[in-house]
């Protein structure tokens, strides 16, 4: 029934789009139907292939950056929950960094770094990594008094309450975090592939908005946004298998 | 006559607040306690009950005062596993199975196939063979609180600690655990200190009621509860339990108002 609703959405959206494009603007320099769309989509993939230079470009650096996010974001989230100095230490760089925009700090990444993969992934890294280090700050941060003095209560080493009660208590806030980062990730993908790149999806936007060229521009931004539901329904995949207790609970 | 195996003395805490004058939980509280003996402590909401288990427990320290196991001073860190805590609610770990939980307290401690055989033998003895498997939300408030004092048996404590672990449940429920707790208890033959609020449950469970008094709490008497066991249900309408429960109920409405006149003032 609700995956009723939610094909109904997308398809009652897409005939809202071509009605648009065919009957009130009528002007294929400014819109076009999702049908051209769509087969200009067939076509890069199954015909001329041409797509796939940018996928791959696209798809490895935000793995990149998003991996790197994940090793350097998780620990020192935990590290800033359990120890007050280094909360201290990081806050008012993580509030300055997190709280600027972006895109203000990609011309001197650039500059400083060139325009190879180095920077780009660096961007990518920049947008995921506060949404990951922020989550599991919290998750740990808020796990349960109670199940910490469970763990006490038993005379858990020190070791062994991190083991066995804090690190499986903030899982599902990790993986919300995570969650939260392909958004941001691809979005840096996008700033990142616009500053002096020579491929990429956001080159590839890029490159078609210059040119006016409407179906391969539309082209790009579907490519970004199945690429971002596919990644935060795979997490949510994993969250659901990491954490079966959570779901049930979100069910009642 | 047997030595206490829990001796609390002159055993106060308190914590600072920000205008410098402490904040007084309890006070002086002196409490021996025998092997096997299941001693209640009933006082008014906010009398420092539950933070005085948390301090025999070793969870928070005290601020002045002794606490004795076995005529050994415990001190601080050394505390050993000689205590089970079972906890007044939702404190079962929700990612880990009924039998997950209740092997916390033994795995590492023992080779993984003897903890699991422990684990088994008190999940079956407190009647829930059959839900290895399940995770705590998918058990009633009841089978939750029976895995709670499997998790706290398991470790095969000396004296077992009980913050109102009956407070959470409906009135039917809470009978029927009171019952399953004697059964329980009668096979373990652990000292338990049980904390709770209700008079009835502290006399039809305990070989002694302890009644605390309001902020901060101090022991202000104590009754040994004069019925044989094994107990069931019926005692209670003995005249010396109905006896015993209004002159323990009266000391506890003192308490209470003269709370209220201090609050007042």
């Amino acid at each position: 029934m609700r995956g009723m609703v939610k094909l109904m959405s997308v398809l009652s959206g897409l005939v809202l789009w071509h009605v648009l494009a065919i009957r009130v603007i009528n002007d294929t320099s400014l819109l076009i139907s999702p049908l051209v769309v769509i087969a200009k989509g067939y076509d890069m993939l199954f015909v001329t292939a041409d797509l796939y230079p940018h996928l791959y470009a696209s798809s490895w650096i935000f793995l990149q950056g998003m991996l790197l996010a994940t090793v350097a974001g998780v620990p020192l989230g935990f590290l800033m929950a359990l120890s007050p100095v280094v909360r201290d230490y990081v806050n008012p760089w993580m509030t300055a960094l997190y709280t600027t925009p972006r895109i203000a700090f990609a011309p001197v990444i650039l500059l400083w770094f060139g325009i190879d993969m180095a920077s780009k992934v660096l961007i990518v890294f920049l947008g995921c990594v506060f949404p990951i280090l922020i989550n599991s700050f919290y998750g740990m941060r808020v796990v349960s008094r109670e199940f910490v003095e469970v763990g006490r209560s038993f005379r858990l080493s020190r070791g062994r309450l991190f083991l066995k009660i804090l690190l499986p208590a903030s899982v599902p806030f990790i993986l919300a975090g995570l969650r939260l980062a392909v958004g941001r990730g691809l979005t840096g993908v996008a700033i990142a592939e616009w500053f002096g790149a020579t491929e990429g999806l956001g080159y590839l936007i890029f490159f078609a908005g210059q040119t006016l060229n409407l179906p391969i521009l539309f082209v790009g931004v579907a490519v970004f946004a199945i690429l971002g539901i596919a990644g935060f329904q795979l997490l949510k995949v994993i969250e659901d298998l990491a954490s079966p207790w959570r779901k049930e609970l979100a069910g009642k | 006559m047997a030595a206490p195996v829990l001796e609390l003395r002159n055993l106060t805490k308190e914590v600072s607040t920000g205008s410098g004058v402490p904040f007084v939980i309890f006070k002086d509280i002196s409490l021996s306690v025998k092997e096997g003996e299941f001693v209640s402590i009933v006082g008014p909401s906010g009398c420092g009950k539950t933070t005085l288990l948390r301090v025999v427990n070793g969870l928070l320290p005290p601020s002045s005062g002794q606490i004795l196991i076995d005529g050994k001073e415990q001190t601080g860190a050394d505390h050993e596993l000689v205590m089970g805590f079972v906890f007044q609610g939702a404190s079962l770990l929700p990612w880990r199975t009924s039998l997950k939980n209740v092997l916390l307290g033994v795995e590492g401690r023992k080779p993984p196939k003897e903890a699991e055989e422990i684990a088994r033998y008190y999940l079956n003895l407190v009647g829930l063979s059959g839900f290895e498997n399940h995770y705590p939300h998918q058990l009633s408030g009841g089978m939750q609180q029976r895995v709670n004092l499997a998790r706290a048996l398991v470790v095969d404590p000396r004296i077992l600690l009980m913050d109102e672990p009956f407070a959470a449940l409906d009135a039917q429920t809470r009978t029927f655990m009171q019952l399953e707790l004697l059964r329980i208890w009668s096979h373990t033959k652990k000292t338990v200190i049980f904390i709770t609020h209700m008079i009835s449950e502290a006399i039809l469970l305990s070989d002694r009621v302890v009644v605390f008094s309001h902020r901060p709490g101090r022991v202000r008497s104590e009754f040994a509860v004069p019925l044989a066991r094994p107990r069931n249900l019926d005692i209670k309408s003995d005249h010396r339990f109905v006896e015993l429960e209004n002159k323990v109920w009266k000391q506890i409405e003192e308490e209470v108002k003269a709370a209220a006149g201090f609050a007042a003032l």
